[in-house]
């Protein structure tokens, strides 16, 4: 008679001694953006068409976020020109996504503002998203998604990154400063 | 112990599969509707057929990891040593996630942000009678969280002086409540509200994309003849306006000083109790083609003692600004009109101006810019009169601001200065009458 028993036990204790290391490693070093889901992160925002938006909405397909703010004039114009060239070449391969700005400033930047953005910037596509929420929301998104950011009076200080989520809503991989070639990191 | 026999798995799941096919009522198959009945029983068979192959690749599975041939049976002892060595592991797991999520939810901390820079060159950028190295700044920012609608902030710089020594300046400590967007009250010692770079580039040099500020707009132990801060009280806010918001500012406070040939803020309260007040009312455009077009007016009245001698001067200033602020370009340009009666001194009307114009291009390599700026300054305002930095003079810039990444910049200018007004003092305080620069900045972010 075939058995799994003591075998079965002793799979499961080594499994979970791997499981304790790799937790001490998570502790130590690893960013708070490790396994994010979409519907753990902070859900009511406010598109710049004015509606409420919930970000497991977004799930079913591939997930681009980033945050930004609408007076910043030299990161976030680069990573807006980095957005259309992962969308270009999600395009040229047939893939769907959906591209979420959410913004770091929402005490400046509301729907109005953000609607005149994208308008400016051409960025008009259905599924772009540029999103405002509170400032609770926004510190815990940016917190969950390892954005580091601090305000200068009415400037953001911050880096240029971008999280993508799979079609689950599971966290797959962050760009940022150190990644070479951004669009072809998907 | 957990143990699957495996002809006992068939058995189990055989007798699964015969108790679904019993479920179907009788009756179907009584009133002769022999199609209905066999769709009904095929249905359920699929779904035992899946539940068999599922279970069996599961049996497959745990099998191919243990490794092979069939071992002795064991009994029933689950050895107390790996029962204890798993409870262990989950205990820590278990503390390890509360650790973990505690770390991650502490917020008591002051994170302490700012920026720094330092500089070489053929003049100190702002004190003419030194050349070569200089330390810039370190500049420490801090806003602590003091609730929703309560607002701190704090400035702390290390600088060095006219004199060349280092000194602590507590440039912004600000402690206001904001009752809306359209409404933020200030108390404390803050950037006083004029123009567009001196509320807007504060002390942090790599924000801003030229190496300097105007002359006369540089801070007042820096070089410059505005009274860049005030100590008082300051309502600030913005509304949304049609395609952009109008942005206003009023404020109240000390009236500043002459102090050793610098303006001095009056940290402490003045000793005549003398005030100086102002606003600035601005609109921003935010769509349509004069989107990034901020256009503003200020004025703000002062009664500017001295600690030497017994010049009072009364100020009257009016200026106008207007920035052009976008993803490609920078451009600003301020203006202003002195106005100003000594209450002690020579009488009359003193009619002093100063203004600069800036053009900046923001391309993906770096920021070049081009600068010009002109004071004209009656040397009978004792105000002007007893300032280190008061004379009338004019220089032509140009400059690039280079990224090196998103935290640090290097830029590089070049600006020829030409003085108009011949003052002892200025021989006395070794200040040359025209010079060219070549000047160059390492500034950071942290």
């Amino acid at each position: 008679m075939r058995t799994i028993g003591r075998a079965g036990r002793n799979l499961v204790a080594v499994a979970a001694l791997v499981a304790a290391v790799i937790c001490w490693a998570a502790v130590g070093s690893a960013s708070a953006s490790d396994a994010v889901r979409l519907q753990q992160l902070p859900g009511h925002w406010r598109s710049d068409e004015g509606r409420d938006v919930e970000l497991t909405g977004f799930e079913g397909h591939r997930v681009v976020l980033t945050m930004a703010y609408a007076t910043c004039h030299r990161i976030c114009p680069l990573t807006m020109t980095a957005l259309q060239s992962i969308q270009e070449r999600l395009d040229r391969r047939g893939e769907a996504a959906d591209f979420v700005i959410v913004g770091y400033d929402p005490a400046n930047d509301d729907a109005a503002a953000w609607h005149q953005y994208r308008k400016v910037r051409h960025l008009t596509r259905s599924n772009w998203h540029f999103l405002t929420g509170s400032s609770d929301a926004t510190a815990e998104l940016a917190r969950q998604l390892g954005f580091d950011f601090w305000k200068y009076d009415d400037h953001v200080m911050h880096d240029s990154r971008v999280v993508v989520f799979d079609s689950h809503g599971i966290l797959q991989t962050a760009l940022g400063p150190d990644t070479r070639d951004w669009s072809k990191a998907l | 112990m957990f143990t699957i026999p495996r002809h006992t798995l068939g058995a189990l799941l055989l007798t699964t599969v015969s108790v679904v096919a019993l479920a179907v009522p009788a009756s179907a198959i009584a009133a002769g509707n022999d199609a209905d009945a066999i769709a009904v029983l095929q249905k359920k068979l699929d779904q035992s057929i899946k539940m068999i192959e599922a279970l069996t690749a599961r049996v497959q599975e745990l099998e191919s990891r243990q490794g092979g041939t069939v071992a002795a049976t064991q009994t029933a002892s689950t050895g107390p040593a790996t029962q204890q060595q798993v409870a262990e592991v989950e205990h820590r797991v278990q503390q390890i996630e509360a650790a973990n999520a505690t770390r991650q939810q502490d917020t008591t901390g002051l994170p302490i942000h700012g920026f720094a820079d330092v500089g070489i060159g053929n003049y100190n950028p702002y004190f003419a009678n030194y050349r070569g190295a200089n330390i810039g700044s370190l500049d420490f920012y801090l806003t602590p969280k003091l609730g929703d609608r309560v607002l701190a902030l704090s400035e702390l710089i290390f600088e060095v002086g006219p004199d060349g020594s280092v000194g602590t300046d507590l440039e912004r400590f600000q402690i206001g409540y904001q009752f809306s967007d359209a409404a933020t009250v200030w108390i404390g010692r803050f950037h006083t509200p004029y123009g567009y770079i001196n509320t807007a580039l504060h002390h942090g040099v790599w924000l801003a994309d030229a190496l300097r500020r105007p002359k006369f707009l540089n801070f007042e132990d820096h070089g410059g003849v505005m009274p860049s801060h005030t100590v008082g009280a300051w309502l600030t806010g913005a509304q949304r306006a049609g395609d952009g918001r109008v942005l206003y500012d009023l404020y109240v406070g000390n009236a500043q000083q002459d102090s050793g040939g610098t303006v001095f803020m009056q940290n402490a309260g003045t000793a005549h109790g003398t005030v100086m007040g102002g606003g600035r009312l601005s609109y921003q455009f935010t769509g349509g083609p004069l989107d990034g077009l901020t256009v503003g007016a200020s004025a703000f009245t002062d009664k500017v003692d001295s600690a030497q001698t017994n010049n009072l001067t009364q100020l009257r200033v009016a200026g106008i600004a207007a920035v052009y602020d976008t993803d490609s370009w920078e451009h600003i340009a301020e203006a202003y009109v002195f106005h100003d009666t000594n209450l002690n001194g020579p009488p009359g009307t003193k009619r002093s101006t100063a203004w600069f114009a800036q053009l900046g291009y923001r391309g993906a390599w770096g920021v070049p810019y081009v600068r010009y700026e002109r004071a004209s300054l009656d040397q009978n305002d004792l105000y002007f009169a007893e300032q280190q930095f008061g004379a009338s003079y004019y220089r032509s810039a140009a400059g690039v601001r280079f990224d090196i990444n998103p935290k640090s910049a290097i830029k590089f200018e070049l600006a020829n200065t030409h003085t108009l007004d011949f003052r002892v003092s200025d021989v006395q305080y070794g200040l040359p009458e025209d010079y060219n620069e070549v000047l160059a900045q390492y500034a950071v972010r942290f």
